[in-house]
This record gives structure tokens, C-alpha cells and sequence, in this order.
């Protein structure tokens, strides 16, 4: 195989990563210097614990914000791989049981750190100096002041190997059905991302999410039929490099990341559109006062325009901090929306709706799909 | 003779086709470890010790492999005088409510494993026990405390109460009479039993899963979270740690009390 | 008359005061407790599931409410009626009952010979090659098995590079129902030979040759002997067997691709994905009833078979 180019391209993107990682680091300093200024400093705990995404996304992280952190400050990362979706209820069993929680900052959907937020088991953020520069999307939609801080936006692209399609990319998310892609293809294990384009290809409209989406379960059971792989964010990267699949409902970073590996890989928002959603970062109740001190350094740190270039040029999305650069494969690209032309395609449901029924969501999906 | 020969294939066939089943993935996952690129594969591209190399160098996995010591070390210290008291009390007395006691005490094999793990974790959790460590230890030593009983009373044939009663004749008292007699006959026992627990907690998943924590976990859990994520050989070289851990074990069984133990009738 | 100190030595001294200390904390007269002393630290052991169940079931008895998502505060049945009448939660635990059955029945057929052999071999180099190949796999814990399953079977994996030779295009192994079963099959197997051997060695193998002396060929001298006599490791490895598959959630999780649920993964995801514990509290309660129902039934009509544990046997 071309293990040689995998490799190259891996250290090249590795260096490249640790160059762009102490530029960040030496505007880190300065940014955190500054609040020292202000605020007298608690003593330092010996480590952070941030929970994160495993594969490309914690290398993004680690590259981006976490390295940077630790040079400034002296105090260690450790980056937790439990999923989203586990240490919600840790979290919550610990604020409720009111012992220390398992982390101290947990990156986290949007959707998700609302329902935490809802629950009452965030800090309040909005103190947080470098706020001030971000834009809007980093705020919260539908809560009080800052309990999560929102880093950048993302889209559930439709991602595909082009040898599979050879007679061009396909157009819509109907094209998952074509026979010969029958196991081939792989959703999120929630269907998280597909539920709203699959209402538009199954006919229906975006405006009667929640109250009648049972186009979406139609064409969500079409694909069923499809045998479709269900798994988690590097599942997807995996399930590309070994060729288990020819086509995914999946963050344009995943695929992006087997991309660099030397796979042949693109992807596309088809004419139904694709969802648009924001990751955000927030700190659990209950940590002693040094340590949540240090978090809000961290998420602070994290709001810089030098942390997001690096962490979001490893994760291939578009920030909440103006003039960043996006990185040179992703002008122009579908999956790094900047213009209002570029979100015209995208799909945007509030928040509020998101939290309220997600579950029930998930539920229908897993229902259909394990039937 | 054509009997005994078609009989001999047939059986060969089952014990070839089981013995394939059984050792395949440690093979496996042994070849892949020594690999000297960066994906899994086998046969492995070239050989290098690279990713040991690593693993050494990642103190994550190296603490979560003492913490799986850790637990393991609670919960066989919990098991042995428990379980060689039960097994003996079981093995040596008519106990009234016999039955009913031992259909309770096999509540750890029939509560499925889920059951018990999160049942644990609810009950850890309103205690307050929850995000340490030893309340793991514990829960492994209830969860497969039954391989501890089994492995005692096993061994309680050994236990002949003639022998009990010729020293309490010869003026033994009866402390003496349970560490110089009844605990040596079912020494094989405890020995099985201990190992067995020991090894069944450094590998527990499950409950780990359910009762760690993202600041505690234990290997397999460590391991789990990285099949998820990307799997690169690291994971092989970690599993090769389980692997030796597994031959040790077994080496230690055999010489102690000779791993034709499980075949005893009881 | 010195030398008597010498002659008493310090640990039959110490032996003394022990047992005047344990005379005193449980005289004779007690002696007929003794033995449920010895038992009493498993009960309380055993008992901390006991507390478990109470609180599961405490759990089940409320709901989420979805709007701060929090356990309501008030016992209702809703759970129970959700999770008998939606069809997903009937769905998964039919193909954890069919999936363990078809298991159990493939796992029984792959052990008996097994252990067979490993009992009636007169090498006993084989015998201790056979128990090493048996105790590897079972020490070394499933979540490693599974993951070198992954490497084998994969669409890159060795069983579709050796098919790629003779020139069969790559076909899918993994992330389906059969190979969720065929895991589940290797991953019992131990256990099933384990329970089943010592069954096997109380056959005498007399009774064998008598019957092949006699004119029986071995099919039928398996029939009418070595079967019905391994009755009780038939028993023991198959509640074994079935108890943990039905509950195993490795398994069905990493070789199962994500739609090949069993209860287990259902129970995870209501408490994990849902954050409904009232919802995940009650599917465990009902898989705990299911499981202690049928080990129940199969302890009256056969007995514990090799799982009892001393006592009276049978």
C-alpha cells in the first residue's frame, strides 16, 4: 500500500501542527498575562481534565489549545475520551450528589450542554475577557448569559469516496439509495445530522420539525434497507481508510481526516441542504475555586484568535473569532461556511427545539434502525 | 476400528475448528503488536518493537493499567476470606435454608452483568462512593465472588472429617483445627479461586465501565475508549500486556495446583 | 524446672490466646451458629446487588422530564407500560433471546467434544495444551478478543485478503447479526468447557467400553451415554452460556456496527445516549426478572447441575 505517502503526509501535517501550536502558545501568553493583571492568582492545579472527541479531534485540540495552555500556564491537560453522551449523566449524578465532577471543562454539542445548562449543572461563563471578540455564534441561543461558550460551527456534510461515483458527485441525499451502494454507507448511531435533511428528500418541510416529521422516518426507513453502518465520529475516518464504506452522513472533519491520510475522499452539501450545528466548551459545577478559575483560563485561552486558527485548521471548521484563515483546502469549501450565501444551503434548527425532542429523535431513529 | 476412526475425525474437526476460535485473536493481536507501520495489519508490515516504545512512553495507558492492578489487588483480597469461609461453611455443614442461601449467594452469575453494574452505580452513587476506586475492587469481588465459592467447595472433597475429629481427640482446639487442617485441604481451592478472581478483575469491562470515572478509569475501559476512537497498534501492544498477564497467570496456576483442577468431578 | 519457657514456644503461645479470644467472642454453646458465621460475610457481600436492585427499582418508577431533565419526584408505572408496548424494546430483546439461544445451542455442540477429548485423552501433554488454548482466550478478557476479531475479519482484514487471492471480492464479515453470534460463540466457549468437563470426567469410561464391548458404535454410545450422563455440565455450561450472552454488551457493541443491539446496549443507551435512567432502571429490572425466571425454571426441572455449590448436590 502507499504506507510511505500515509506517513509523509502525517509528519508533515504533525510539524506543521507543533510550528503553528507555539505562534499560538507565545500570543497565549500575552492574552493570559494580561488577566493576571487583574485577577490575583489562585493556586494552579497540577492538571485539567477536558473531555474530547477522540481521533482528529483531540489531536486538533491538543495542537491548537491544550499545548499552548500548559506552556503558558505550566499546568498539564489531560484529555478525557469518555463520549459526549456518558459523561453527561457522571456529570450530573456528581453535581446532584454534590461531589466533585469527573472533568473540568467538557467540550460538547451545543444541543447537549444546553440540556446540562437547562439542568443547572453549568458555571455562568459570561465573565470570560476574550467574549468580546468573538461573534455571535458563540453565544448561546435561548439561555441566560454565557453557561456555554460556543468555538465554532460545523456541518453533516455528505461525504463520499469519488470512485464510487463515477459518474460525478452525487446531488442528493436520494443517492444513498442507489442499490449498489447497499452497505456501503454509514450515519451517525443517533442519526444525529440526518434527521432534517431526511425530511426535506423525504418530501416533507423544515417547518414542521418537531410537529410532524414523518417524512424523515419514510426516508430514514429507505435506508434502513440499505443496511447502513452506524457509529461515532472516528468510526467514520476508520470505516473510510479500511474501505468499509463508499458514502457517510458525517462531520466534514472526519472525512477530512482520512482525506490526509491518503485516502481518496469529498464531500458535498446536496441540494436538500445539510445541518449546521456548534460545538461549544463548558465547566460542571462544583470544582473547587482555583481549579474552576483555571478551566475559565482554559476556555478563555481556547477564544483566542491564535488557539482557534490552530485548533480549527485541525479541525477544518469555521470559528467564532473574526479574520481567521481558513485553511487553504477548505476556501471556498461547502463544509466552511463564511457568507450568507454559503448557510442559504445550510440547515438551522433552534436550539430550543433541538433540546426538547432530540431524544425522542434518537429514540425513532435507533427504533427504525434496529427493527 | 472404522468406529473409533470416524469418531476421531469428528471429534478433531470440532476441537480444530474450537481451538482456531480460541486462539485467533491472540494471535492476532500478538502479530499486529510488532508491526512496523503505522495501521493494523496482518501479517504485519515489518517487524519493530515501535509500539511498545510507545505505550511505555504513555503514561495514560500506564496508569490505567495499575489502576486495573489496583482493582484487581481490592477485589482478591475481599474474595479470599469470604469466599474460602462461605465455601467451607457450605462444604462442611448441613445448613439449615441451605438451598435458599445458595440460590442467593448465585445472585451474582443470574442478575445479568448490566443489572448488577448499574444497580451498583445507583447505589454507589446515592452512598457517595462514587469516582473512587475501591468501590470497584468491591464490586468485582461481589460480581464473580460465585468462581470463588465454586473453586473452595471444589476442593472440599480433600476435607475429611475423620481427620477434623482425630485432632480434636488428640486435644487440638478448634481455631488450631481450621488453620492446620481445614484450611490446607482446601488450599488448592483458594489458590484457583484467587487467581481466578484476581485475573477476572483486571479484565472486567463492564461494571467498569459503568462505576469508573473520566479521572479513574481502568484498562479495558482505556482500551474500549480507543477502539472507538482510532485504532492504531498501540492498542495491540496494550493487549499484549493482558496476553502475558493471562500466561503468568496461568504458569503460576499450573505450578501451584496444576490446571488439571477444572477437570476434578465435583 | 526452667527449661518449661523453652519448651512452650511463642507460637503455640499466640495459638493459645487466639483461641482463648475466639472461646470467648463465640463460645461452644454457640457452635451451631458457626456455620452461618462463616457464611455471613458473603450474604452482606451478595447483599450490596440487593441494595442495587432496590435502587434500580426505585428508578424505574419515575420519569424524565424532558424540560429540565430531571427524575420526577413521584412513583408512576409509565416505564413499564412504554417498554412492554414500544416495538423497539421488543424488537431488541427478541434477538437477545433468539441470539442467545441460537449461541447457547452452537457454543454446547463446539464445547462437548472439546472437553471430551480434553477428559478422555491418555496424553497429558495434549490435555494441558488443550486446557493452556482454553484459559488464554478466557483470561484474557473479551474487549481484546474482539478488537483482534476486528483486525481478522475486516473488509482489509486476513479472511478477505486470503479471499482476494482466489479472487472472491471483498464480502462483509463484521457489523452484522452472524457475527455478533459467532463473537458471542468464541467468547463463551471457556465457560461452556469449563462447566461441562467436570461433568464429563464423573462418567466413568468403563461404562464406554462396556457399551462398545457390547456392540453399540459410538454414535449411539454417545447417545445413550455420554450425553444423558453429562447432563448436569449440559446444564450448568448451557444457563451459563445463555445467562451471558443474553446481557453481553461488548460484543454486540464493537462487532455489531451500531444496529445490532442486544438488551444490554439498549439498558446503556437510555441511561447514556437518553439520560433516561427512570427508562434504563426499568429495562434492567425486566431483563434481572427475565434472567432469575428462567435460571429459576431450569434449577427446578434439572437442579443446579455443576453450578451448585457444595452442599447437597445432585
Amino acid at each position: 500500500m502507499s504506507n510511505e505517502k500515509f506517513l509523509s503526509a502525517q509528519i508533515k501535517r504533525r510539524t506543521l501542527l507543533q510550528s503553528m501550536a507555539a505562534v499560538g502558545a507565545a500570543a497565549g501568553a500575552s492574552t493570559l498575562g494580561l488577566n493576571r493583571a487583574f485577577a490575583q492568582e489562585p493556586e494552579k492545579p497540577a492538571e485539567i481534565i477536558v473531555r474530547a472527541w477522540g481521533g482528529s479531534w483531540v489531536d486538533a485540540l491538543k495542537a491548537g489549545v491544550s499545548d499552548s495552555f500548559t506552556k503558558a500556564t505550566g499546568i498539564a491537560v489531560r484529555h478525557d475520551l469518555t463520549e459526549d453522551n456518558e459523561i453527561q449523566p457522571k456529570v450530573w449524578a456528581a453535581v446532584a450528589q454534590k461531589r466533585v465532577p469527573p472533568i473540568h471543562i467538557n467540550w460538547d454539542t451545543t444541543t447537549n450542554a444546553t440540556k446540562s445548562a437547562l439542568r443547572g449543572v453549568t458555571e455562568d461563563l459570561s465573565d470570560l475577557p476574550n467574549l468580546k471578540n468573538t461573534t455571535e455564534l458563540s453565544k448561546p441561543v435561548g439561555l441566560d448569559g454565557y453557561p456555554i461558550v460556543n468555538t465554532y460551527g460545523y456541518v453533516y456534510v455528505l461525504a463520499f469516496r469519488p470512485e464510487a461515483f463515477p459518474n460525478g458527485a452525487p446531488k442528493s441525499w436520494k443517492d444513498l439509495l442507489d442499490p449498489k451502494l447497499k452497505g456501503r454507507i454509514a450515519l451517525y448511531n443517533d442519526g444525529i445530522g440526518f434527521h432534517f435533511p431526511a425530511q426535506v428528500a423525504g418530501g416533507g418541510k423544515l417547518e414542521d420539525i418537531p410537529g410532524n416529521m414523518q417524512p424523515a422516518w419514510d426516508f430514514i426507513t429507505k435506508i434502513k434497507a440499505q443496511q447502513p453502518l452506524l457509529g461515532e465520529d472516528p468510526d467514520f475516518t476508520t470505516w473510510f481508510q479500511r474501505g468499509e464504506i463508499d458514502a457517510a452522513c458525517t462531520i466534514s472533519t472526519n472525512a477530512r481526516e482520512a482525506k490526509k491520510n491518503g485516502i481518496s475522499i469529498d464531500w458535498v452539501v446536496p441540494e436538500e441542504g445539510a445541518k449546521f450545528d456548534t460545538d461549544g466548551l463548558w465547566i460542571p459545577k462544583g470544582l473547587p475555586e482555583n481549579e474552576l478559575y483555571w478551566a475559565k483560563q482554559y476556555i478563555n485561552h481556547a477564544l483566542t484568535k491564535e488557539a482557534q486558527q490552530v485548533w480549527l485548521d485541525g479541525l477544518g471548521l469555521p470559528g467564532v473569532v473574526p479574520g481567521l484563515t481558513p485553511p487553504a483546502d477548505l476556501v471556498g469549501d461547502p463544509s466552511y461556511p463564511t457568507t450568507d450565501e454559503d448557510f442559504k444551503h445550510l440547515i438551522r434548527i433552534s436550539t430550543k427545539v433541538q433540546v426538547e425532542n432530540e431524544s425522542q429523535w434518537f429514540a425513532k431513529f435507533k427504533e427504525i434502525m434496529q427493527g | 476400528m472404522t468406529g473409533s476412526l470416524s469418531k476421531s475425525i469428528v471429534i478433531w474437526t470440532f476441537v480444530a475448528a474450537s481451538l482456531v476460535m480460541l486462539s485467533a485473536p491472540t494471535i492476532v493481536v500478538l502479530g499486529a503488536s510488532f508491526t512496523a507501520g503505522n495501521m493494523i495489519t496482518f501479517p504485519p508490515e515489518g517487524l519493530s518493537l515501535k509500539w511498545y516504545a510507545a505505550i511505555s512512553q504513555a503514561s495514560g495507558l500506564r496508569q490505567a493499567f495499575f489502576r486495573s492492578l489496583y482493582v484487581a489487588t481490592i477485589c482478591t483480597l475481599i474474595a479470599i476470606p469470604v469466599g474460602t469461609l462461605a465455601g467451607i461453611a457450605l462444604a462442611k455443614y448441613r445448613v439449615r435454608f441451605g438451598r435458599t442461601i445458595q440460590v442467593y449467594l448465585l445472585l451474582p452469575f443470574t442478575i445479568p452483568l448490566i443489572g448488577s453494574g448499574i444497580g451498583m452505580m445507583l447505589a454507589f452513587g446515592n452512598a457517595g462512593l462514587a469516582g473512587q476506586l475501591w468501590p470497584l475492587g468491591v464490586a468485582c469481588a461481589v460480581i464473580n465472588l460465585p468462581f470463588m465459592i465454586w473453586a473452595v467447595t471444589a476442593s472440599a472433597s480433600n476435607l475429611s472429617p475423620d481427620l477434623e475429629l482425630a485432632a480434636a481427640n488428640c486435644g487440638a482446639p478448634p481455631l488450631q483445627r481450621f488453620l492446620y487442617i481445614t484450611l490446607p485441604a482446601v488450599m488448592p481451592g483458594v489458590i484457583t479461586g484467587s487467581l481466578l478472581m484476581f485475573i477476572l478483575a483486571l479484565n472486567e469491562f463492564l461494571v467498569s465501565l459503568l462505576l469508573v470515572d473520566a479521572r479513574n478509569v481502568t484498562l479495558p475501559v482505556q482500551i474500549y475508549n480507543s477502539i472507538r476512537s482510532i485504532i492504531t497498534p498501540d492498542l495491540a501492544a496494550i493487549s499484549v500486556v493482558f496476553i502475558a498477564c493471562a500466561a503468568i497467570a496461568i504458569a503460576v496456576l499450573d505450578r501451584l495446583v496444576g490446571l488439571d483442577v477444572f477437570l476434578k468431578s465435583k | 524446672m526452667r527449661p518449661s519457657r523453652a519448651a512452650y514456644p511463642m507460637r503455640w503461645r499466640v495459638m493459645d490466646s487466639l483461641e482463648r479470644i475466639a472461646g470467648l467472642l463465640w463460645p461452644r454453646s454457640f457452635s451451631a451458629g458457626l456455620p452461618y458465621l462463616m457464611l455471613l460475610p458473603a450474604l452482606l457481600l451478595v447483599g450490596v446487588l440487593v441494595w442495587g436492585l432496590v435502587e434500580i427499582g426505585d428508578s424505574s418508577l419515575r420519569t424524565l422530564d424532558t424540560s429540565t431533565f430531571l427524575m420526577s419526584e413521584n412513583y408512576t408505572l409509565a416505564n413499564y407500560q412504554r417498554a412492554l408496548n414500544e416495538r423497539f424494546f421488543t424488537t431488541v430483546a427478541g434477538r437477545s433471546l433468539m441470539g442467545s439461544l441460537i449461541v447457547t445451542v452452537i457454543t454446547l455442540v463446539f464445547a462437548f467434544p472439546y472437553s471430551y477429548l480434553m477428559v478422555r485423552t491418555p496424553s497429558s501433554a495434549l490435555r494441558k495444551f488443550l486446557l493452556v488454548a482454553l484459559f488464554l482466550p478466557f483470561f484474557i478478557g473479551q474487549v481484546v478478543r474482539a478488537y483482534g476479531w476486528l483486525i481478522i475479519l475486516g473488509n482489509q482484514g486476513m479472511v478477505n485478503e486470503a479471499l482476494g487471492l482466489v479472487g472472491v471480492s471483498p464480502i462483509r464479515l463484521l457489523y452484522n447479526y452472524p457475527a455478533v453470534l459467532f463473537g458471542l460463540v468464541q467468547y463463551m466457549l471457556p465457560f461452556a468447557v469449563l462447566m461441562l468437563a467436570p461433568a464429563m470426567t464423573a462418567i466413568p469410561a468403563e461404562l464406554e467400553s462396556a457399551a462398545s464391548s457390547l456392540g453399540a458404535n459410538w454414535i449411539s454410545t454417545f447417545r445413550h451415554i455420554v450425553l444423558p450422563l453429562s447432563k448436569p455440565g449440559l446444564v450448568g455450561a448451557g444457563l451459563v452460556v445463555f445467562t451471558l450472552s443474553l446481557t453481553d454488551f461488548a460484543i454486540p457493541a464493537i462487532l455489531g456496527g451500531g444496529s445490532q443491539d442486544f438488551i444490554a446496549n439498549a439498558i446503556y443507551d437510555q441511561f447514556f445516549r437518553t439520560s433516561d435512567q427512570g427508562m434504563g432502571a426499568t429495562l434492567s429490572l425486566l431483563l434481572v426478572a427475565v434472567g432469575s425466571i428462567l435460571v429459576g425454571l431450569v434449577f427446578m426441572v434439572f437442579g443446579a447441575g455443576t453450578l451448585a455449590m457444595g452442599g447437597d448436590r445432585k
